[in-house]
Parts: structure tokens; sequence; C-alpha cells
């Protein structure tokens, strides 16, 4: 394959929000047929870069050539001219949820157009059938898209934009809400299209797909790049991680200090999850332990953590505490966006609506100073970084707005903390402050509940993992494990 | 393990923060002082253009005018501040009052002939008003109806009910129970001017320091991200819909006072002028933001320039046509203003 002839060159790219320097005259450029790997921690610049490339958001300076068209920016909206040359598939998808999956898939599209502009139903079934086969996607083509789960969501945007045929496509994070099936499927189809020379845009968070899949990476940070177009066979997680950092890091080791002797601090008897469970299950967290449960999506792991928190009302069966009362539970949402934080609020107000009874005195007014020291001292356990504490947390980056959702779950002084995906979208740096949070708050007595997809992030913190497969617990591993003993028991191979 | 959660980073990073004018502008704007300035100024002008605005008799009218506009205001305020927002305010207005009326006067006078005892018709009236934002809530919390809906079909149904309880006839005179809040003066300070400062500050120490306004602010600005924080949300729902009809009750009554009578159209258009006020004073229509001082200046605004038109004697139908023109310049430069300030992108 004949890789040496750009199809995107975008030279001095600039671009300022307000008083931040987001980029800071980048050069880029892709080949075509090759899978370009961007990585970077968040607010390096790298989702901003390739909006400037689709046009979603116009960068301030600099030429951007695509294919055949070439434009200088100025700031102008130029999404139009590049229509039919890239495609973008964002972080969280845009679907319409009251249009059927096949309306979505072939929305604005020219294939399905009759005379006038009236659309051919028969034909945009059978095409979108077609596809959904061709991707083994198991619903039909006229549910309506508000029905499916996060991962076939995801996957539509993706096909949505593949079958445009324009020559580069922009993957931003395209398996953040996939399964391991899911993204079976995705990279097959990412290497086909590769080969018949489409050039890919790869964002991920995940150094291992970027390994499986990539080319080429080149690594962004603070609005400029580090290191371009570097053959991905030269790297190893280290120097990338290092990179990207811009110093030394270490990838936490996890703590054991399971001890079995200690209290249970909350126990689940005979729970049924969701209506599809078709076993009891039985689960207990103790004090100073970090449970994490795992398994594929749609397991049941989310419903059961969701309903230990208090969240959900289980099917059947109940959740108690040997002491008698049930303990005070903080609780992190597996969606921070959608339920984690109020981003017109700022980070004093997200904070302390988590523990607003404590808060207020008899009338329910709430008492400034004790507000003002609980907020400030949790700011700081979480190392919550803000120009201010009434800053709106919408302007904050991924990391801290994820931190503040933990500085709210702790407002009450919980017993037992429920976090659910804990560090999704969140950058290196972060992540290791969330996990040393985590384990601190583990040796300080309390117990954590952890669900998450990655199995890194189980391995570097949970001293036990409850595999749940089809809601009920199918496995359970304690102590000393490796990830690929976690791995095989998660496959159900061990 | 390389990263402690304690170490020595400090979360309010002062080198790098804004200026401190650009604070003070923030917090000007944030805390709703944006149409301060604009009042200042028309009241210059005013002084200049009508020799007679500038007097104490005048400003207290101002006043007294605004105060039933400034409740029904309020009493949105607590529905748009939670994302969601009621129409049947204008019918409660109306209402509530006539209802109390009818169950004071003696049948002759076009009563139902109950005469209930004079102490009983704020009871009534606010009684009436309550259980009508009760309802309110009832539909939107339980039946789960858009309150766009749910709030119209209830503003025409109440209108046609004051004409119903009513008989269509308007009633005079119902009683010093009914009218003294809108009508008598204490050291020349109409009652109603001082119901509408002890209401407005009470509901503004409410919204600013009270769990129950923080629990507004957060189900308006994320009610997913509420519910996880443990507020109860369809509550907090219920409870906004309560007090928003039971404060525009109250404004019917100080209306019917200060009217001296119980009239058939009291209080028609003033869900306008209210949403119109609410939005000047930089309240969102997209929940979670807006404060009591803005609404206040909003109100003052709508009523100083409805006031000056008067005086400087421009034609009734202009009067209407400007007080339009006006929201819209008021509502630009508010929303201009926080964009600006806090760099987040409301609805209003």
């Amino acid at each position: 394959m004949e890789n040496s002839h750009p199809i995107v060159e975008m030279r001095n790219i600039t671009k300022t929000f307000g008083s931040t320097r987001a980029l800071r005259g980048v050069d880029f450029t892709v080949m075509r047929g090759e899978v370009h790997a961007l990585v970077g921690r968040n607010g390096a610049g790298k989702s901003t870069l390739v909006s400037a490339l689709s046009g979603f958001t116009s960068a301030d300076t600099g030429a951007i050539r695509i294919s055949d068209t070439r434009f200088e920016a100025t700031g102008q909206n130029y999404a139009a001219l590049i229509r039919d040359d890239i495609a973008h598939v964002q972080q969280t998808p845009r679907l319409f949820d009251h249009l059927t999956v096949a309306e979505n898939l072939f929305i604005e599209n020219p294939l399905i157009r009759k005379k006038f502009g009236v659309i051919s139903h028969k034909s945009m079934l059978a095409r979108a059938t077609a596809l959904l086969n061709e991707w083994n996607i198991d619903i039909r083509a006229n549910a309506h898209a508000g029905e499916l789960d996060a991962g076939t969501r995801q996957l539509l945007e993706i096909i949505k934009a593949l079958s445009r045929g324009v020559p580069v496509m922009i993957l931003d994070e395209p398996t953040a809400a996939l399964s391991n099936a899911e993204k079976r499927v995705l990279f097959e189809h990412v290497k086909t299209l590769k080969n018949a020379g489409i050039s890919f845009v790869y964002i991920s968070h995940h150094l291992d797909e970027v390994f499986e899949v990539a080319d080429i990476v080149t690594i962004m940070r603070d609005g400029q790049v580090v290191k371009a177009r570097e053959p991905v066979g030269t790297l190893d997680v280290e120097t990338i991680a290092n990179l990207m950092m811009g110093e030394e890091t270490v990838r936490s080791a996890r703590e054991d200090h399971t001890d079995k002797s200690a209290p249970i601090l909350l126990q689940a008897k005979g729970l049924r999850v969701n209506k599809f469970a078709t076993a009891d299950i039985d689960f207990e967290v103790r004090r100073g332990e970090i449970v994490a449960l795992a398994g594929p999506v749609g397991s049941g792991k989310e419903d059961l953590a969701m309903i230990l928190a208090g969240q959900k009302k289980p099917q059947s069966g109940q959740v108690t505490s040997p002491r008698g009362t049930l303990p005070t539970i903080g609780f992190v949402p597996t969606d921070r966006h959608a339920s984690g934080y109020v981003g017109i609020l700022g980070v004093r107000e997200n904070v302390s609506v988590g523990g607003l009874d404590i808060l207020s005195g008899p009338l329910g007014f709430i008492k400034g100073r004790k507000e003002a020291d609980l907020v400030a001292q949790l700011a700081r356990l979480t190392n919550v970084i803000s120009s201010s504490l009434e800053q709106p947390v919408s302007q904050l980056s991924g990391g801290n707005q994820q931190k503040v959702v933990f500085a709210r779950s702790l407002c009450r002084s919980p017993d037992v903390i429920v976090a659910l995906s804990p560090t999704r979208g969140v950058d290196v740096g972060a992540k290791e402050q969330l996990y040393a949070l985590l384990r601190d708050l583990a040796s300080k007595g309390l117990g954590v509940v952890v669900v998450s997809d990655e199995e890194d992030e189980i391995e570097q913190l949970a001293n036990r993992v409850t595999i749940v497969f089809g809601g009920k617990i199918v496995d359970e591993l304690v102590g000393d494990y490796s990830i690929k003993d976690l791995i095989l028991h998660m496959e159900g191979v061990a | 393990m390389s990263v402690q959660a304690d170490t020595t980073s400090n979360s309010n990073a002062q080198d790098t923060g804004p200026s401190k004018l650009s604070a003070f502008g923030s917090a000007f704007v944030a805390q709703g002082f944006t149409m301060f300035p604009v009042l200042l100024l028309l009241i210059i002008v005013g002084a200049f253009v009508a020799p007679a605005f500038l007097t104490s008799r005048n400003l207290i009218n101002i006043l007294e005018q605004v105060s039933v506009l400034g409740l029904t205001t309020i009493g949105l305020t607590f529905v748009v501040l939670i994302g969601r927002l009621d129409l049947s305010l204008e019918g409660v207005v109306g209402f509530a009052p006539m209802l109390a009326a009818v169950m004071l006067v003696p049948a002759a006078a076009g009563g139902y002939g109950v005469e209930l005892p004079g102490w009983m018709a704020l009871f009534v009236a606010l009684g009436a008003a309550g259980l009508i934002g009760l309802f309110n809530g009832f539909m939107v919390v339980k039946v789960g109806l858009n309150p766009f809906i749910s709030t119209l079909g209830l503003l025409v149904l109440l209108r046609g009910g004051v004409l119903i309880i009513s008989n269509g006839r308007s009633i005079y005179s119902p009683g010093e129970a009914l009218t003294y809040l809108g009508s008598a003066k204490i050291l020349g300070l109409p009652v109603a001017v001082i119901v509408f400062v002890v209401v407005a500050t009470i509901v503004g120490l409410v919204f600013q320091f009270h769990r129950y306004g923080r629990a507004l602010y957060a189900v308006g600005g994320n009610e997913e991200a509420a519910r996880a924080a443990g507020i109860n949300v369809d509550r907090v729902i219920w409870s906004a819909f309560f007090f928003a009809a039971l404060l525009s009750g109250l404004a019917g009554v100080l209306l019917t006072g200060r009217l001296d009578s119980a009239v058939t159209t009291q209080g028609q258009g003033i869900i306008f002028s209210a949403f119109a006020a609410a939005v000047i004073g930089g309240v969102s229509l997209g929940g979670g933001k807006g404060t009591i001082i803005g609404v206040v200046s909003g109100v003052l605004l709508i009523g100083v320039i409805n006031n000056l038109l008067t005086l400087a004697q421009v034609p009734s139908f202009y009067v209407q046509a400007s007080t339009g023109a006006v929201i819209i310049i008021a509502a630009v430069l508010t929303t201009v203003a926080s964009q600006r300030s806090s760099g987040v992108k409301t609805r209003t």
C-alpha cells in the first residue's frame, strides 16, 4: 500500500477559548490509508484539534487541506466546505431518539432519496438491515434509537459516519461505551476500511487500543504537538505516558488490605437486580475494602451498585446492615454530565448539595461558615483545581468535574462509597489522584464499591473483584491476582 | 504510590484567577445587579423629562403599582428556577380573591350568601391559591404533563371559573378583611409595598441561604444530578408550584384591595409582564439561574417605564408597544451580560 500521499494537512493551527490557548500553532498530517492515533491528557487539545479539522469548531488561524479542499482558517465557520471530505464521530452519540435506527443511519443520505426529495422507506430499511447484519448488531432496523443501549448507540453513530463514504474519519473515544465484542467488530471494520484507502484519526485514552489499531501516533500536550507521526512500533506505554505527562510517571499499584474479619457495613440478601435476573444475589461490603463489580455491559453490575447505593429499588430482596440502620452512602454516578454535576453552579454549590441537611440549621438555613470550611476541605482532599470555588463546574476539565462529584459524595462523611465508572473520560493524572483518593478512603475504614469496565482500573484498585453476569454473581477474585487472572475470570475461562 | 490525595495543591489558584475588576463584574451580574445601572439611568432621565417623576408621592405610587406584579413574578421565579413554567398564575390572581369575595359578601351584593366571617377572607383566597398550586404540582409530577400545557389549560379554566363563581359580575367593596392589605397605609407607606418588600426579602434569603433554595437551583440546573445528590426532586417540584400559586393568590388579594373590588378581568395579561420581569432580571428560562435582586430590578424597570411613559403623556397605544420593545432590549442586555461575565450559555 502506497502511504506517502497526505490526505490531511494542517499547518500552524491556533484556537483560543476566552483566555485559554487550546491550540498553539499545531501542524498535523494524515496519510492516505493510515490509522493515526492522537493521544494526550484531557485538555491537551486533541478534541479541539479534530474539531478544527472537521469544522465542528472553527480554527482561528492556520491553513487546512483535506483531500482537494484547501483553505485558510479565519475563525469563520467552514464546516460546509469539507462536508464531503470528512466525518467526525463525537464522544457522545448524537442520535435522534424518536427516529428509527434506519432513519438515523440514512438521514440526509442521497442514496435513499428519490425525485423531489421523497424518501424510499423500502430501500432505506433494506440497506439498514444489511448494514446491521454486516456489523453483527442484533436489532431491528425500525426500532427507535432511543430504546438502544449505550454501546449500540455508539456503534450506530460510527456506522452512520462510515456509510457516508468520506475519505477521512475522526473517531473520538469511540470505544468508551462499547463492550469487548463490540470493540472487536469495530476494529475489524477499521482495518478493512484502512486497506481500502480510508484514513482514520483515532483519539483514545486506552493505550492498548492505540497499540492494537493505530499505525502512527501523534502526542499532544498543552495545545502543542510533542511527538509527531511516530510509527507505533517504535513506542511503548512508558514512553507515551511520559510524553503525555511531561514528566516521569509510575503507574500506581494496588494496595491489599482485605481483612476477612473486618465488620460488614452493607449486606445484600436475595437481590434480584432487574427483571431479567434469574438468580438471587448475596453480597456484602466490609470495612476498609475496595471491592470491584466487573462484567460485560448490561450484566447487571451497575444495577447492583445502584441498589446498594439506594438509588434504585431491587426487583426483590433487600439491602441491610448488621448494625441495624443503613450506613451513610456516598454515590458517584456513571455519567457525570447527565447526573453528576450542575454545570451552571459553582464548585461550592455542587459539593455542598450532597450534604444540605448537615450543613443547615434547625430552620433550614445553610451555615455559610460551615459550608465554606467543608467545601474547602473536601476540595483539598479530592484535589479540585479551579480558579475559585465559585467557578461554574461546566468550565472545569473532565478530571476536575469528576473530583467535584467525588467531593459531593463525601459531603456527609459516608461509611460506604459507591462509585460507578469512577474515572471515565478522565486523564491519566487525575485518574491516579482519584485512585489515591479511593485507597485513602479505604484505609480510613470506608467500604468502597467500584463499578468499572476497565480491567486496568480494577486491577489497580480492588482487593476483591466480584464478577457479575446475566444478573447474577458468577465468580469472585480475592487478594493477590494479576490482570491476566482478571481477564480470564471475566471471560469465564479460568 | 506516586500521587497522594492530600498533596498540597491549592484549590484556589489565585494567580491564574481573573482580575479584580472582572471578578467584580462577574459577581455583579451573577448577583442580579445587571439592570440597576439601567434603572438608575432611567430615573435620572425621568427626573429631567417629567418634573412630577422624582417626587416621593410618585415613587411610592410606582412601588404600590409594581407590588402585584412583583409578588406574581417572585412566585413565577420559583417555577422557572426549576426549569418549568406556570401560566395559570394569571388565573390565580383573578380567581383566588374572587372566590374569597363571593364567600364574604351577602347575596344582595353578588355573593353566595355564605357570608363567612371577615377573618376567613385571606384564608379562603390563599387556601384556594395553594390548592391550585398543588394541583399543578400533581399534574406535572404524578401525571407527567408538560407544565406548559397543563397550566395553560388551567389558566383558561380559571378564567372561566371566575365568571362562573361571580356570575359574570365584579364584586365591589368586598370588605376590609380582603382589601386591607391592598389599600391600607402605615405612616404613609402602602401596606402592599410592605408586603412586597417583606416577601421579596424572605424569598431572597431563602433562595440564597436556605437549603430549599439550593435545592431549587440544583433541580433547575441538572435534575438528575440533584436526584443523585439525594434531593427529593418530586417534592421540590410540588412545592415550587405551591409557592408560586400562593404568592400569586396574595398578589390577587393586593390587587383587589387596591381596586376595592374583585373584578372579573382581574390580572389579565399579568403573566406576560411577569415573564418579562423575570427574564429582564436575569432569570434563565432554562432553569437554575436567577436571583430575587434581579427579579426586583426587572419588576421595577417595568414599573418605572410604564410610569414614565404615562407621565410623559405618551398615548396609551404607544405605551404598550414601547413596553414590549423595552422588554426585548432589556432581555438582550441581560443575556449578553451574563454570557460575557460567566461564559456560561443560558437560555433566556
